[in-house]
């Protein structure tokens, strides 16, 4: 009976591992198939030749690398800002005690609620006005403003671990108030800004909507709107050269979460004070 | 060395009042305990004493400096939390030196006053561990290092015990007696705990409700409490207390009479309502005139506590050396030792009529012999 339980679970874990996995599988697979062996019926499971073509013509015949480049300075800049701007405000938000705080806080979660498409004329028109329209910062800010307030949250959380002994210790030990921030709360918040980091860069690597909206020029074009107005047009969509590019977008997520995966599990906090 | 002056210092959180008119004045390379229940007001001074809170109104000066508006890293003062507040992310060696790092002090010298810090607290073999590495007791001992080893004018300790077990506890009480007398530097220690307070501290400042109650030697704050709430802090079990009524040279109770010592109290005492103090060291379970049952006996191995009953159900705690144990159920007739008697003011906490003789002063045989000497 245990057994059967046993084997129930791993049978039905199997599954969904399966189902989560096998567009991706799909996608690699298909874009190392040769154009011919693409569209046959029945389909081949595994590509009869081997072909990096399709990466190839990617990468010399088109602007992917002007996309890529664009979208890792775009995700980047986004992060850091985020990262930035969420800290320090965070660290208010615990730590400093003034009229509305509380409210404050709530407000800024509350513009998360609001759907973007509900943002995206005014900030368009904001952006314009700015002189900002169809660049690459446009784009920063309207990121910013979506992923700034969860961020903020996120932050403010593991902010509220951090013993508020272990920043008085520092101010008694001779440290400023930068210091003190920087020599023992950003070491401690070191877990929460990594998971900050990785949110926001994934959300605005993949970030589709803004980006359609807000640049409409090859020059400053991400991946996402990129790939898609290159590769896809009315009357034909070129599969084998979209799931390499598929392939190639999704690399840089893969190696950035594992890279920072085992901080995000490590325990940094602990042993810091007597619990 | 350096005195520690607070001068009617007020301190508001929003509309509370956390203390109120505390004026407190440490001599140089005194040992001083801020003593007091939670919500006393006792942290709250050390953290203003420490600059990570400032008072309302009032003034703070260091030797002879007045540090209200002093960052607390320009103070020239160390404290030891109670939480420790070990910085997680540095080794022993890095927690030590980083209050000398922050002053600038040069590698080699940093070097070498962490090692002899080291060697003082015995903690050479754990320079390299993190903090999560080491037990309650070598963490409190890093965090007394990290405060030892700049040389500071003065010493703010916050309850630095309170983690720690019992019998690891009354080893590091000894250990802070032992290196007070060595350094000499001026000390405020926190605690709640008055046994604590009265082994260690040259003075107690007693503190209540954001006031100052009584700020005076221990054996003088044990056998002289200014009030009733002092009275009942310090000592354990603490002092009976009883209601009753002064008329001519007895304390009335219940209809019942208890002999006092008239001679001793001054003028001020007028026949009336009256609070009567007695230790429960001083409460005899025969040959007095009280009539009592009783209730309960607890046996602590050398003594017992009996908690008797007196008409009107008033309840005493009497402490007799182990003997012949006491009945529960059985009558006696309680006496009270006619010298240590306290009359205090009626009310919530009436101030102790003044004494004019030292008749009833004993000495507290505590382990002080050795803070005495500096």
């Amino acid at each position: 009976m245990r057994i059967l339980r046993k084997l129930g679970f791993n049978l039905f874990t199997w599954i969904l591992v399966l189902l989560v996995a096998f567009p991706l599988v799909w996608m690699i697979l298909t874009s190392l198939k040769p154009q011919t062996e693409l569209f046959r019926i029945p389909p081949t499971w595994l590509p009869e030749t081997v072909t990096f073509e399709h990466y190839w013509r990617l990468l010399t015949e088109t602007p992917f690398l002007i996309y890529f480049r664009n979208s890792v300075v775009l995700a980047t800049t986004t992060t850091v800002f985020v990262v930035v701007l969420g800290a320090i405000g965070a660290y208010s938000l615990v730590r400093f005690a003034y009229r509305g705080r509380e409210t404050l806080a709530t407000l800024v979660l509350f513009t998360y609620l609001l759907p973007s498409v509900v943002l995206i004329i005014p900030l368009y028109l904001m952006m314009v006005e700015l002189g900002l329209s169809n660049t690459l910062a446009s784009l920063v800010l309207a990121h910013t403003t979506f992923a700034l307030p969860y961020a903020l949250w996120l932050l403010r959380s593991f902010m509220e671990g951090v013993p508020e002994d272990l920043e008085s210790a520092a101010l008694v030990d001779g440290a400023s108030r930068m210091g003190a921030f920087r020599d023992v709360i950003l070491p401690q918040l070191l877990p929460g800004i990594i998971s900050t980091a990785l949110f926001t860069f994934i959300l605005s690597w993949n970030e589709y909507l803004y980006a359609l909206v807000l640049v409409n020029s090859d020059a400053v074009r991400p991946l996402t709107t990129g790939v898609m107005t290159m590769l896809i047009s009315a009357f034909n969509i070129e599969w084998s050269l979209l799931m390499a590019a598929s392939v190639m977008m999704s690399l840089p997520l893969i190696v950035v979460f594992a890279f920072l995966q085992s901080y995000l599990t490590r325990g940094f906090g602990a042993g810091a004070v007597k619990g | 060395m350096a005195e520690v002056v607070l001068k009617d210092i007020r301190k508001e959180f929003g509309t509370f009042v956390a203390l109120e008119r505390l004026n407190v004045a440490i001599n140089a390379g005194e040992f001083v305990a801020l003593l007091g229940p939670s919500g006393c007001g006792k942290s709250t001074t050390l953290r203003m004493l420490a600059g990570l809170d400032f008072p309302t109104a009032g003034e703070i000066s260091i030797d002879g400096r007045v540090v209200n508006d002093v960052a607390p890293g320009k103070r020239d003062i160390a404290m030891v939390f109670q939480s420790y507040a070990l910085y997680p992310h540095m080794t022993v060696a890095q927690n030590i030196a980083y209050p000398l790092k922050k002053r600038g002090v040069a590698r080699p010298e940093r070097d070498a006053a962490v090692a002899k810090t080291a060697t003082l607290l015995q903690l050479e073999p754990l320079l390299n561990r993190k903090p999560r590495q080491l037990s309650g007791g070598q963490q409190q001992r890093v965090a007394l290092g990290r405060a030892l080893v700049r040389e500071p004018k003065v010493f703010l300790l916050d309850e630095p015990l309170s983690n720690l077990d019992a019998k690891l506890r009354s080893y590091m009480r000894a250990e802070l007696i032992e290196l007070h007398r060595r350094i000499g530097k001026t000390m405020v220690y926190v605690t709640h705990d008055q046994l604590e307070a009265m082994t260690m501290a040259d003075r107690i400042a007693v503190m209540h409700d954001g006031r100052l109650q009584q700020f005076d030697e221990p054996e003088i704050i044990y056998n002289q409490p200014a009030n009733r709430f002092v009275a009942g802090f310090i000592g354990t079990p603490s002092m009976n207390q009883l209601e009753g009524a002064i008329a001519g040279s007895s304390f009335v109770i219940n209809g019942e009479q208890v002999p006092i010592n008239r001679a001793l109290y001054e003028q001020a005492l007028k026949d009336g309502p009256v609070v009567l103090g007695i230790r429960p060291e001083n409460v005899s379970l025969s040959g007095g005139s009280l009539p009592a049952t009783v209730r309960l006996v607890e046996n602590a191995g050398h003594e017992q506590i009996v908690t008797v009953e007196i008409p009107g159900g008033h309840r005493l705690l009497a402490r007799e050396a182990s003997g012949q144990r006491p009945s529960v159920g059985q009558t006696c007739q309680i006496g009270f030792d006619a010298d240590f008697i306290h009359l205090f003011q009626p009310g919530e906490n009436g101030s102790r009529f003044e004494t004019t003789g030292q008749a009833h002063v004993i000495p507290m045989q505590a382990q002080r012999s050795a803070s005495d000497e500096s």
